[in-house]
């Protein structure tokens, strides 16, 4: 799959073999992590990653994306559920974590039905699993209320894991840390809006690899990347003609190695400009803002920022998502939308429905499509999604020529 | 021209307000109570609590005003006499329309008093409450009943409504006498005269016993919570009905918020409706204080905006928020796409128009 993204196509950054490195040594058989931090394992983007920070342990975000493991979590779990589940549940087993980490516990947030119900499986697989409570809506006081009572639980079961204390002055350095992050995050996705001068298959990795990259190298990394690709758009350098459709992916995150759909995409004609995936846009776009920068106020903040501006479909109502989606439509200048669902996810599958028809209202075709781990079922997919962007290019022609 | 204002506005964006307000809230405390002693004189229909029991103010409450006039017969009210109370109310509109609720926040001395109880709380470390939203639905309606009353009793000592009897005399600035502005504000002048119970009748006990009653729960709420006088305020009630027609706008454009609630959390008095409302355009409620803080903490460019008549003077921008945060630098700035690419766009497009 590495091969695939580096060798097929052309013009990709210099700064992007930081990135490709990195991937790379996700099958290591050494550890990449640091010696001297405690990793501490999480799911989902409802972890407050600066509280992990604060308190000197290692974030590791280990949602899975290979079908080897989702082979492996199939023995544990039906088989009709979730892919990522079962490839993450099956990584545990095997102890294939990315980056051969050994996480001291695994927080797993109770998320989606497939996610919560795979902490009972932490004496058979041989991990320790912490339940963070995740109310399921946002909206009302009493989720707000119940969401900073379970981030309190959790800071304190943490201050035991890693034998630290969070204090005051390590939680503003955690804090700032992300913002930093976040700052050079939202300049990447700035410099996507014009014309294309980075595949959406590379967007992917480089927002993926936060999973598990020490953030302040990762920021660093980044930060270069920017900056070559305003030299490019200075100097015009676009990687695909304008006639290119440029297309939004959103539904049940790509995550590396499972990157089919989008670079079949791109290998098809199209170009990738923003993807509303929680393994993307959604981890790193929001911002904490702190008023009082006491720990009365900076835990509730931290926790605030997991819960308010999520999109995810875990929480009724999501309207949100769609006047996301409508937002950067117009922002992107988008032609049109591929939704994938995986075979099993029952929230974007729910909102499918409602989305799709949402964004055919604002003008913009969709494509839904369904998928799962499994490489071989790429005849009938590339089909389809050559058929989609074949009419979007033709669409754009005619209104050109209008 | 415009690439000039623009960057000036970018440079404005990139500031704190809230250090901005921490002096105009100085400055105003001092000339609003200690100005009278530097013959500073500012008429008598403020809208803030520029109280005239203290010694040193250089003009008085238009909430006192309003008492006194009312303090008189219908058909004193509806004689000639009575165009001073019209005239009264326009001279009241003429200050407040000018900096709309932000007199709350940027001006009124009892306002400044809560928000430095409010520090003194922060350097002792302690924590602060907030109301959940029931309660807050709830407690909001007592600044309409305060207004209510202090406009019906004056006219009520004077006049029988409905054949019911006439109130007594001894209520005839009903509000002054419970307000704790008259009795902590004079304590900046050294002045404790007004710590008293006036033992003239027993109208006078009651209503001045009230007012030492609510001086103390003054101190200990804004001690817990922020502006916690502010939500009971009956010149808040006043303002808010004129409001709209301000000049000093609070904008807000629905289109480019996420929901996310940082504006919620960085709002004193607990305004949720800035975060969730993403219709509406003018977005100042009636208990916002107009003090900015939400716009501060909002990093989406443009969702929130403060306007004079229709000049944007202070706007939500990412850079200014990143900026505050310290996380602001070379590298970190905002992109102009579209400068970035009309840079070279002089010399290709020559080559372009051929092409095409």
């Amino acid at each position: 799959m590495l091969a695939t993204i580096t060798d097929d196509f052309p013009d990709n950054p210099e700064n992007m073999k930081y990135f490709y490195d990195k991937y790379k040594s996700l099958t290591s058989e050494e550890s990449i992590y640091p010696k001297d931090k405690k990793v501490i394992a999480s799911m989902c983007i409802h972890v407050p990653v600066e509280i992990i920070h604060a308190l000197g342990a290692f974030p590791v975000r280990i949602c899975s994306g290979a079908y080897s493991t989702d082979m492996a979590g199939s023995d544990l779990l039906p088989s009709k559920i979730c892919p990522m589940v079962k490839s993450t549940l099956g990584a545990i087993h095997l102890q294939m974590l990315p980056g051969k980490a050994e996480p001291e516990i695994i927080i797993n947030p109770t998320t989606c039905d497939q996610k919560k119900k795979i902490s009972e499986f932490g004496e058979e697989v041989g991990a320790e699993f912490y339940t963070l409570e995740v109310p399921p809506t946002k909206d009302t006081e009493e989720a707000r209320q119940y969401w900073h009572r379970s981030v309190k639980s959790m800071t304190k079961k943490l201050e035991k894991v890693t034998g630290n204390k969070l204090s005051r002055r390590k939680l503003r350095k955690a804090i700032k840390k992300v913002a930093l992050a976040q700052a050079h995050f939202r300049r990447f996705m700035e410099l996507r809006k014009g014309f294309p001068v980075i595949w959406g298959k590379d967007a992917i990795l480089v927002v993926n690899s936060y999973f598990f990259d020490d953030i302040d190298i990762w920021t660093e990394k980044l930060a270069a990347l920017n900056n070559e690709l305003i030299e490019r758009i200075k100097n015009r350098k676009e990687i695909i003609g304008r006639q290119a459709p440029r297309i939004l992916l959103t539904g049940s995150p790509s995550i590396f190695p499972n990157m089919r759909i989008p670079i079949l995409v791109e290998q098809l004609g199209g170009i990738i400009v923003y993807e509303e995936f929680c393994s993307t846009s959604r981890m790193l776009y929001d911002t904490v803002a702190v008023d009082e920068w006491f720990l009365y106020d900076m835990v509730p903040s931290v926790a605030d920022r997991y819960l308010k501006p999520s999109t995810c479909p875990n929480f009724t109502p999501n309207d949100d998502r769609i006047r996301k989606i409508l937002r950067a439509i117009e922002e992107y200048d988008v032609d049109g939308v591929v939704y994938q669902t995986f075979s099993g996810c029952q929230l974007y599958d729910l909102e499918s429905r409602r989305v799709s028809n949402a964004i055919e209202d604002a003008g913009v075709p969709v494509l839904n499509i369904e998928i799962d781990y499994n490489p071989e079922d790429s005849g009938q997919l590339t089909t389809r999604i050559e058929a989609f962007l074949e009419s979007i290019k033709d669409n754009k022609r005619k209104n050109f020529k209008k | 021209m415009k690439k000039k204002i623009n960057k000036i506005r970018q440079y404005i964006n990139g500031l704190r307000i809230s250090r901005f307000r921490f002096w105009i809230q100085l400055i105003s405390f001092f000339i609003f109570v200690y100005g009278g002693y530097f013959f500073i004189e500012i008429g008598s229909r403020l809208p803030i609590f520029s109280c005239p029991y203290v010694p040193g103010s250089p003009g008085g409450c238009y909430l006192l005003g309003v008492q006194h006039e009312l303090n008189s017969t219908w058909s004193s009210i509806f004689s000639p006499r009575g165009i001073s109370i019209l005239k009264s109310l326009g001279i009241f509109l003429a200050f407040f329309l000018v900096l709309n609720k932000a007199w709350c926040g940027f001006v009124c001395p009892l306002g400044t008093v809560q928000d430095w109880i409010t520090k003194l709380r922060m350097a002792m470390g302690f924590s602060f409450t907030r109301y959940d939203q029931m309660s807050f639905k709830r407690l909001k309606v007592i600044k309409y009943i305060l207004l209510f009353l202090l406009i019906l009793i004056p006219l009520a000592i004077n006049n029988s409504f409905f054949g019911a009897p006439k109130l007594p005399h001894g209520m005839h600035t009903p509000f002054c006498q419970i307000c704790p502005a008259r009795i902590i504000l004079p304590l900046f002048n050294g002045d404790t005269s007004q710590i008293y119970i006036d033992f003239t009748d027993t109208t006078t006990i009651i209503m001045t016993s009230l007012g030492l009653m609510v001086a103390a729960l003054f101190f200990v709420g804004s001690f817990v919570k922020k502006r916690f006088f502010c939500f009971f305020c009956p010149m808040s009630a006043l303002h808010y009905i004129f409001s709209r027609f301000s000049f000093l706008r609070l904008e807000k454009d629905g289109s480019k918020c996420t929901r996310c609630g940082n504006c919620y959390r960085a709002c004193d008095v607990g305004i949720i409706e800035i975060a969730d409302d993403i219709t509406s355009k003018n977005i100042v409620k009636d208990d916002c204080i107009m003090c900015f803080k939400c716009v501060e903490a909002c990093p989406e460019d443009g969702a929130l905006d403060i306007k004079f008549f229709n000049i944007p003077l202070y706007t939500a921008s990412h850079e200014g928020f990143f900026k505050r945060y310290g996380v602001g630098d070379e590298n970190t700035k905002p992109i102009n796409l579209d400068e970035l690419i009309n840079s070279k766009e002089e010399k290709n497009d020559k080559n372009n128009r051929s092409q095409r």
